[in-house]
C-alpha cells in the first residue's frame, strides 16, 4: 500500500540512508528497529510524505507522491497518521486535540459552522472523538485540558488524535520510549486494535522486545541501509545477515 | 524650590474633587489619548502579527536583517520618529497634500511607527517559542501550511496578547512624538483636539497648574495600571498552561 523505493536522504553532506526500500500493507504491523540516530525518524517522515527523498520514490497505492501536485499530495498525506516520541498536544482540551484531524479535513465554511455549533453543544465530532479515546482507555478525559494530563496519558491522547480520522497508515515514532509499562501496554493494545481495523502500522523502535510483541514483520535498519526484512519470528530466530544477528544478540554496540 | 509644588498640592487637596476644569476638558483629553493609541495599536497589530508569523515560521534570505531592523526599531528615539513624521506630513513632505500637520491622524502615524517594532518583536518571540513538535503535529495530522500557522498563533496567543498590550503601554505614555506632530492643541472652548494626557501633563506642569497635572497623571497611571493588570493576568495564564 505505502512503499518507499530506493530512497536516499541526506542532511547537508551527511547521508542518513541510501537506496533504502520498505513497504507496509493493509492490516499489518511493521517494526523498524535499529539503534538511535540511524534515521528511523527520517524514514518515517518520508513515509508521512512530509519530506521529499533526495532520490527514489514514495508511492501510495501506486501513485508517486512527489510526482503529483500539492493538492493531490495533501489528499495522500491525509490518509496517513503519525505519532511522535513526544505527545506534542495542542494547548486545548483533549476533545479539541483529538478532533483536530477531522476539523482540518473540512472546508472553511464547514469549520466555521462547526465552531458556531460547538458553542451551543456539539459540532458533530463527539462520536469519533469518544470512539478514538476509547481505544486508548481515556474516554473519561474528553473534557480535561491537555496540560493536566500525565506524560503517559498525553501520549495516549496523541495516539487517539492520529486514529480519530481513520487513516489507512499509522506511523509511530518510538511511541513508548518515555512511557511506564502500564502506558506502554495500553499503546501496544491500541496498535493491535489499529491492525484489526485494517490499518497498516509502522512502528519505529529501538526496543526489540516490543518489536517481537507487536510486529508481523521486522525491518532492521543498520548504518544507512536495511540489513534485513522479514517475518518477525524468522528475523529474530534466524537472521540471515551477520550484522543483524550481532545487533539482535546485543553484540553490535553503537 | 522643589518642595513648592508639593506644598501647593497639599493646600489644594480639599478642593481636588471640584477642580475648576472647563467642562469636557479632561474627558476630551482622555478620549484623544485613547483614540490615538487604540487606533495606532490596532493598525500595528494588523501588520505585526503576520510579519511575526512569517519571520517565525519561514526561512528566507535577509531574515536576520529584518529581525535586527525590528530590534533597532524598538530602541528608536520617539522624538526622532515625531520629527520624521512631521517632515513627511509637512507641506513640502511626500504626504503634504493630505494636510495632516497637527492632526490626530499624524499622531496615529507616529504612534504606529513607535508601537509596531515592540509588538512585532514580542510576538515573534512568542511565535518562535512555540514547540516545533506542535507545528509538525498539525502538518502530519493533515493540516495545510495555513492550518499549521493558525495552530502556532493559537499556541502563542498569550505572548501575542502581551505584545499588543505592551505596544499600547508604549503608545499611551508617549510624549515627545505626539507633541511634535500633534502640537498639543485645544479648541477655543478648551476641548482637546490633539492634546493627550501626556502632553497635557507636560503643559500644565510647566504652567504651574500642578493640581490639574496631578489629576491627569492619576488618570494616566490608572489607565496604565489597568493595562498592566490585564498583561499580568494573561501572562499568568500563559505560565499555567
Amino acid at each position: 500500500m505505502l512503499r518507499a523505493s530506493n530512497v536516499t536522504r541526506s542532511f547537508g553532506d551527511e547521508r542518513v540512508f541510501e537506496d533504502l526500500s520498505i513497504d507496509v500493507e493493509t492490516g499489518e504491523v511493521l517494526a523498524v528497529i535499529g539503534p538511535s540516530g540511524v534515521g528511523k525518524t527520517t524514514l518515517l517522515r518520508l513515509l508521512a510524505l512530509s519530506r521529499e527523498p533526495d532520490d527514489g520514490s514514495v508511492t501510495f497505492d501506486g501513485t508517486d507522491a512527489w510526482a503529483v501536485d500539492e493538492a493531490e499530495r495533501l489528499s495522500l498525506r491525509r490518509r496517513v497518521g503519525m505519532v511522535f516520541q513526544e505527545a506534542s498536544l495542542f494547548d486545548a482540551p483533549v476533545a479539541r486535540n483529538v478532533e483536530y484531524g477531522l476539523r482540518v479535513r473540512r472546508s472553511w465554511s464547514e469549520r466555521l459552522r462547526g465552531e458556531l455549533r460547538s458553542v451551543v453543544g456539539s459540532n458533530g465530532t463527539a462520536e469519533a472523538v469518544t470512539e478514538a479515546l476509547d481505544v486508548v482507555g481515556l474516554a473519561e478525559k474528553t473534557h480535561e485540558h491537555a496540560a493536566s494530563l500525565s506524560g503517559g496519558e498525553a501520549q495516549r491522547v496523541s495516539f487517539a488524535r492520529a486514529l480519530a480520522y481513520e487513516p489507512d497508515v499509522l506511523l509511530l515514532d518510538e511511541p513508548t520510549s518515555d512511557l511506564d509499562p502500564r502506558n506502554t501496554a495500553v499503546i501496544e493494545e491500541a496498535i493491535a486494535e489499529a491492525r484489526s481495523r485494517d490499518i497498516g502500522v509502522v512502528v519505529a523502535t529501538h526496543d526489540m522486545h516490543q518489536a517481537e510483541r507487536v510486529a508481523d514483520r521486522v525491518a532492521v535498519l543498520l548504518d544507512d541501509r536495511v540489513t534485513e526484512v522479514g517475518p518477525t519470528e524468522r528475523v529474530f530466530e534466524n537472521p540471515r545477515d551477520p550484522r543483524t544477528r550481532k545487533f539482535i544478540d546485543g553484540e553490535l554496540v553503537y | 524650590m522643589p518642595l513648592e509644588p508639593t506644598a501647593q498640592l497639599l493646600t489644594a487637596l480639599p478642593s481636588l474633587l471640584d477642580l475648576p476644569f472647563r467642562e469636557g476638558y479632561v474627558s476630551s483629553i482622555v478620549y484623544v489619548s485613547l483614540y490615538v493609541s487604540l487606533v495606532a495599536v490596532a493598525l500595528s497589530t494588523l501588520v505585526s502579527i503576520p510579519v511575526a508569523v512569517v519571520l517565525g515560521l519561514a526561512d528566507f534570505r535577509g531574515k536576520g536583517f529584518v529581525k535586527s531592523a525590528i530590534n533597532t526599531g524598538m530602541g528608536f528615539p520617539s522624538v526622532v520618529v515625531g520629527l520624521l513624521v512631521l517632515f513627511a506630513v509637512s507641506n513640502q513632505g511626500p504626504l503634504g497634500s493630505l494636510n495632516l500637520v497637527f492632526t490626530r491622524e499624524a499622531m496615529i502615524m507616529s504612534q504606529f511607527v513607535l508601537a509596531t517594532p515592540p509588538i512585532t518583536a514580542i510576538s515573534l518571540a512568542a511565535v518562535s517559542g512555540v514547540d516545533r513538535g506542535v507545528r509538525d503535529a498539525a502538518r502530519v495530522l493533515g493540516g495545510t501550511r495555513v492550518d499549521a500557522a493558525l495552530v502556532v498563533l493559537k499556541e502563542a496567543r498569550y505572548g501575542i496578547a502581551t505584545a499588543v498590550l505592551a505596544g499600547f503601554g508604549r503608545a499611551i505614555s508617549e510624549v515627545g512624538s505626539v507633541l511634535i506632530v500633534g502640537g498639543n492643541i485645544t479648541s477655543a472652548d478648551g476641548i482637546s483636539k490633539t492634546r493627550t494626557l501626556t502632553t497635557a501633563i507636560q503643559l500644565e506642569a510647566r504652567q504651574g497648574q500642578y493640581e490639574t497635572a496631578m489629576v491627569l497623571g492619576a488618570v494616566l497611571v490608572a489607565l496604565v495600571l489597568v493595562v498592566n493588570a490585564v498583561v499580568v493576568r494573561f501572562g499568568d495564564r500563559g505560565v499555567q498552561r
